[in-house]
């Protein structure tokens, strides 16, 4: 099953810029609701990168490059959202993403 | 970035695709290639082979073609054609409408080869809404 999950307790990271090799963490709060345009304009940003990238948002996981598991969040304007990355381009991608999020939709 | 991998919608009805259609570019982006195959060639509620060949040839870039039948005989209009005039780099997926076009379309936009936009497709039939 895919989709935006339970997140195990305590899986999510320490986030606020917390970086180790080939891992990045950072908190945002959302500007706008995470509805289904932005929600594909960040799946589109986050094929651009070596990285996976996953929001983790009241407990739930997507995968960032999910169009539909993002989506499924139903992350509003005001929530704060984890976006932990792992990969080559964990730090980069998380940074742009997190740009994306704090941006009026 | 090479060419993009386009998509055939193939609906009963010409509203339904369209509206479709309009939805994916708003998410997905204008990039993509798409194209409608909607209705009986008479204009009546149904699908038709000739229009999905001339969507598949519409939306053909060099990618390749994903198809997404609405339901029911979408499906078997599709098969009898690719039965009848087999083509290399077209895939049939088996995938709910709107969600599997939204998926793929995004997938489709970023770049991704045939295969990868076929199994976007495919997942969002597991992927909850809520």
């Amino acid at each position: 099953m895919y989709g935006s999950s339970e997140d195990p307790a305590g899986q999510a990271d320490p986030a606020g810029g917390a970086a180790e090799a080939g891992r990045y963490a950072e908190d945002v709060v959302l500007a706008a609701d995470l509805h289904a345009r932005p929600a594909g304009a960040l799946a589109r940003a986050a094929a651009g990168y070596a990285a996976d990238v996953e929001l983790v948002a009241a407990g739930r996981v997507a995968r960032a490059s999910s169009v539909l598991e993002v989506m499924g969040l139903g992350a509003r304007a005001g929530t704060p959202v984890t976006l932990r990355g792992r990969g080559a381009e964990a730090e980069a991608a998380v940074r742009a993403l997190g740009g994306l999020l704090r941006a009026a939709g | 970035m090479g060419n993009l991998v386009g998509l055939v919608l193939v609906s009963h009805s010409g509203a339904l695709a369209g509206g479709l259609r309009e939805m994916i570019a708003q998410i997905g982006g204008d990039d993509v290639p798409v194209a409608v195959a909607a209705g009986r060639a008479d204009g009546g509620l149904g699908t038709s082979e000739r229009l999905v060949a001339e969507a598949i040839a519409a939306a053909e870039q060099g990618a390749g073609v994903v198809v997404l039948p609405d339901l029911g005989s979408a499906v078997l209009t599709v098969r009898a054609l690719l039965a009848e005039q087999p083509q290399a780099g077209i895939r049939l997926v088996d995938a709910p409408f709107v969600e599997g076009a939204v998926a793929a379309a995004v997938t489709a936009a970023s770049g991704a080869d045939l295969e990868a936009v076929a199994r976007a497709a495919e997942e969002a039939r597991d992927v909850r809404k809520f």
